[in-house]
């Protein structure tokens, strides 16, 4: 599968202090990649250096297919992006700034202002200047401006700050559309798991600008991820069972009484009966998965040690 | 680049500018005609102008002001194109462009220049057509020593008009280095004293040698404004 984006050893330092340190990023084409992360964990960091906005300090960035230095500007008209705050030219009208933004970008292509205007429903605003939107309208105007010359890559840094709820949702529904529908592949940080979590193929996951661990979302619902949870009231004979009678070997004592069983090829029905055979009094059973924010509660709660 | 040029003009809202220069057009020539036929630099005890030594004739305070606030003007203008948008953060915008930096910056300066340049030009003549024009019809108190029938009138006025708007970019260094916008506009007050001011009979606004080695100056400073603008990293 080509990359297109990958860092190598990509590291950013200002004065003596590593705001990034040795990030390795692979994004597969079509596919919405999350980049997930605390605040302050590094996250914009590396999105201005692949939007060549900062230049790493060492390691590079390669974007399709091409290694990204001082002088490219070319690759800049196949990206799309929100890197912090969005920015406009206030006095303007939302229109105006997106006319603006074509003739930088020159893209002259009939009614794609209309069309992106009215996607992120702004086209009533779309005469108001820019000084008069609220900050969710000003996000969505940011949003619009992006995907407005139809990029082949979106670099979106926490692109629904200032949202309501309803807004986010908007937004993710319309990540997955142009991911699916017209092949642009997304790169979306963001701190909020559960707002990454229904549309990402791959998270990226950072902290204290260091790469922790990049997993494929099907990979990781793979990885055992869902485990039955076991409540007996003695757990040692419970355990003993379990291995002895059953054949399990990865399951894990949590407190003194309940055990998580990570083995999948064990029904519901065969395990209840199978203890109550051999005389292990169950409290409680039932299959539970591990939510993503365990996971990322993890993964960056092992930097802190 | 011409492009890009009309479209910092559009950005920044060249509307105001223009309505800001005609009202400074305005004013200048209103102060220059009361200067030169209501008589209010004359000194009320013996009805003679009172002007410093070497400042005698009309053109002088002309020159002075005109210089002055449009250093200044330029100034203004140059902080809010591009200090400013440091700033404000629409430098970030625009260097995620298909364009180059040095382009972008070149083209914002150029901007700022070309609007200033004509501005300036334009309210020269309009001052020194406006003092000619009473003289027909009155005796103004300040000598009239110019002539607009010459070509070398003309000439010395866009070579002079030239250097005062290029001597901003020194200004716009400045505050690029210091990234503040109030550090371009008092840089500007002191280039106006540097150039302007008179300690006794000691000026350097008379001077020739002196306006051609600051212009060559601004213009280093306006290269060094550029230069290395690729590699940088935009904070």
């Amino acid at each position: 599968m080509p990359y297109i984006l990958q860092t190598s050893n990509l590291t950013k330092t200002i004065g003596r202090k590593d705001l990034v340190k040795n990030v390795n990023l692979h994004i597969k084409k079509g596919e919405i990649y999350g980049f997930l992360g605390p605040n302050g964990a590094g996250k914009t960091t590396v999105m201005k250096m692949i939007t060549n906005l900062w230049k790493p300090t060492n390691g590079n960035i390669e974007i399709f297919g091409e290694t990204l230095t001082h002088k490219s500007y070319e690759v800049l008209k196949r990206m799309g992006n929100i890197i912090e705050f969005p920015t406009f030219y206030n006095h303007m009208t939302g229109y105006e700034n997106l006319r603006l933004h074509c003739e930088y970008m020159g893209y002259y292509n009939h009614g794609s202002i209309e069309n992106a205007l009215d996607i992120l429903h702004l086209t009533e605003a779309s005469q108001k200047p820019v000084k008069n939107y609220s900050l969710g309208m000003k996000e969505r105007l940011a949003i619009a401006r992006a995907i407005l010359c139809k990029p082949e890559l979106l670099i979106l840094d926490e692109p629904t700050n200032g949202l309501d709820p309803a807004g986010m949702k908007q937004i993710r529904d319309l990540l997955k559309t142009l991911c699916e529908e017209y092949g642009i592949t997304i790169m979306v940080s963001s701190h909020i798991l559960s707002e990454i979590e229904s549309i990402a193929d791959t998270i990226g996951v950072i902290n204290h600008g260091m790469m922790m661990k990049e997993i494929g979302m099907k990979e990781m619902e793979e990885m055992s991820l869902t485990y039955t949870e076991l409540t007996v009231v003695n757990a040692k004979k419970a355990a003993y069972v379990l291995s002895e009678k059953l054949g399990l070997s990865n399951f894990k004592i949590i407190e003194n009484n309940m055990i998580r069983i990570y083995d999948q090829h064990v029904s519901m029905q065969e395990l209840s009966k199978v203890l109550a055979l051999n005389d292990v009094e169950v409290m409680a059973l039932g299959k539970q998965s591990e939510t993503l924010e365990d996971y990322f509660l993890k993964i960056t709660a092992e930097v802190k040690r | 680049m011409l492009k890009l040029i009309k479209l910092e003009w559009k950005k920044n809202n060249i509307g105001k500018y223009i309505r800001n220069v005609v009202i400074l057009a305005a004013i200048l020539c209103l102060f220059m005609f009361a200067l030169a036929y209501l008589g209010i630099a004359n000194d009320p005890d013996t009805g003679v102008p009172d002007a410093a030594p070497g400042n005698g004739t009309i053109s002088s305070p002309i020159e002075l002001f005109t210089c002055m606030s449009f250093l200044v003007f330029t100034s203004v203008m140059l902080s809010s194109f591009i200090v400013s948008a440091y700033k404000d953060k629409t430098m970030a915008l625009m260097f995620s462009y298909p364009v180059k930096r040095q382009k972008i910056l070149i083209s914002q300066m150029l901007s700022v220049w070309i609007f200033c340049f004509i501005a300036l030009v334009l309210t020269k003549l309009l001052l020194y057509g406006c003092i000619l024009l009473g003289s027909q019809f009155m005796v103004s108190s300040f000598p009239i020593d110019y002539n607009m029938a010459s070509l070398g009138f003309y000439v010395q006025l866009i070579v002079k008009s030239i250097s005062i708007v290029t001597m901003s970019f020194i200004a716009l260094f400045i505050g690029l280095a210091m990234q503040s916008s109030k550090a371009t506009i008092i840089s500007s007050f002191l280039l106006v004293i540097l150039t302007q001011a008179s300690i006794g009979n000691f000026t350097m606004a008379n001077n020739a040698v002196f306006p051609v080695i600051l212009t060559i100056i601004s213009l280093i400073f306006a290269f060094l404004s550029v230069v290395g603008v690729e590699k940088k990293d935009l904070i």
